[in-house]
């Protein structure tokens, strides 16, 4: 009964044990974050799409994130991004490099290992 | 100018030169597409209140912004002052307040050193010091205020009044609705800023009076203000003292605008009043006595300089 009201207590949006759980869960979003552009990007998309196909699989990602990211990806040479036109407007696409494939590749396998030792450990 | 222009450029402000165009022309697409999107979803255009709602869900401007920019320094001690939002802006104004600073400084230097006085290296080095000291104390207090806003009401932004900025707001303006009737209050952050500044430019009205230091540099071995200042010193502090209370009113009731007008125009007619009366006094600057004959020819091209530059004005 204690342990439950401490619980509570302890997430209460606002303390500082609630702040430092967001930190937490940013800190382990941030990896899987650039896997799910990495992936998503097998097949091309302008910002938009990439931000509304990974919210209706469930990754929500906010603009001030994705794209920043996208440019420090196509800065590693991990991705291709060009402007072109579609419906009478500019858009930049994005797709993944050759070298984005290998390391995407190699960032799914050290994923999977992690996810399997996760599981036995929890 | 429409809504989304204006978000657009206050987002484009705080981004790094090189990259803004393209960053602004992505996140345009970004928002436009959005936009369409809902418009499709509702079979109308949207109407303005929508269009805020949208940019609102984006966040502010400038923390927007901030996280497109590679330098994430910022000022701390022990806790964070000013964070990796404002920096920039606080190193922009220090850099131009210290320039303009060492330029003042600098020229007095070089007019003491043509008219003969006697320059210490202590001399210029206390005023370089004294003077770094009050504008790093003073900018790096004022933002420290604003990050301590900002970091309370991360959301209190919006793009209604006047402009093509986002206004921050001390309000927290979660309904956009409340956007446009701002124009008939006034900010907090407006408030705020009056208090703070007033209240700094009370201690150094104060301060002045006692060490000519503090407005002449090391000039005032040989200048100091002429008699008409003292008899002005009381009208002066008293108005700054009623734009302190006309402000800590407004923070409190910041729809209280009505009375606030007229107290403006009493204001601005008193200031006007002690400019006129400056004016007609003639002589700003004198000479100390106990200087020597060589400086009482400074005193008379400054003053014609300075009631020049007001008449101006």
């Amino acid at each position: 009964m204690c342990h439950t009201v401490y619980a509570v207590h302890y997430m209460t949006p606002g303390t500082d044990n609630h702040e430092l759980f967001e930190n937490l869960r940013l800190e382990l979003r941030r990896g899987s974050l650039i896997l799910a552009v990495l992936a998503a990007l097998r097949k091309e998309h302008y910002g938009y799409t990439l931000r509304k196909t990974l919210g209706d699989l469930g990754v929500a990602i906010d603009e001030g994130t994705l794209y920043p990211l996208l440019r420090r990806l196509e800065s590693q040479g991990l991705l291709l991004s060009e402007w072109r036109e579609e419906d009478k407007r500019n858009k930049r696409f994005y797709r993944l490099s050759s070298d984005g494939k290998v390391i995407l590749k190699r960032l799914l396998a050290e994923w999977q290992s992690i996810n399997s030792s996760l599981d036995g450990i929890v | 100018m429409n809504l989304l222009d204006r978000y657009l450029n206050a987002v484009a402000k705080g981004l790094p030169e090189a990259q803004r165009e393209d960053i602004i022309r992505e996140l345009s697409e970004d928002i436009r597409s959005e936009m369409e999107d809902k418009e499709a979803e509702l079979r109308r255009p949207l109407t303005e209140a929508e269009q805020q709602a949208i940019l609102k869900r984006r966040g502010n401007p400038a923390f927007l912004a901030a996280r497109f920019r590679q330098d994430h320094r910022s000022v701390a001690f022990g806790p964070q002052l000013i964070g990796p939002v404002l920096f920039p802006f606080y190193i922009k104004v220090l850099s131009f307040n210290l320039g303009l600073t060492f330029i003042i400084i600098g020229t007095i230097f070089f007019t003491l050193c043509i008219s003969g006085q006697n320059i210490t290296l202590h001399a210029i080095f206390s005023s370089v010091f004294l003077q770094l000291l009050i504008q790093l104390s003073a900018v790096t207090l004022i933002f420290s205020l604003i990050q301590r806003h900002l970091n309370k009401y991360p959301d209190s932004w919006n793009l209604g009044g006047m402009g093509d900025g986002v206004h921050v707001d001390l309000k927290f303006a979660s309904d956009m609705k409340l956007a446009k009737r701002t124009d008939r209050q006034v900010s907090r952050f407006e408030s705020v800023s009056i208090i703070v500044a007033s209240a700094v430019a009370l201690v150094w009205l104060a301060e002045v009076r006692r060490h000519p230091f503090l407005i002449f540099g090391p000039a005032a071995y040989f200048l100091q203000l002429a008699p008409i200042w003292a008899r002005m010193y009381g009208p002066i502090v008293f108005l700054t003292s009623l734009g302190i209370v006309r402000a800590v009113i407004n923070l409190f009731r910041p729809r209280w605008t009505r009375l606030r007008t007229l107290v403006s125009l009493v204001l601005e007619a008193a200031s006007l009043a002690i400019l006129c009366f400056l004016l007609k006094a003639g002589s700003w600057v004198t000479v100390v006595e106990s200087a020597g004959s060589h400086s009482a020819g400074i005193a008379a091209p400054l003053n014609l300089s300075t009631r020049a530059s007001s008449t101006v004005c």
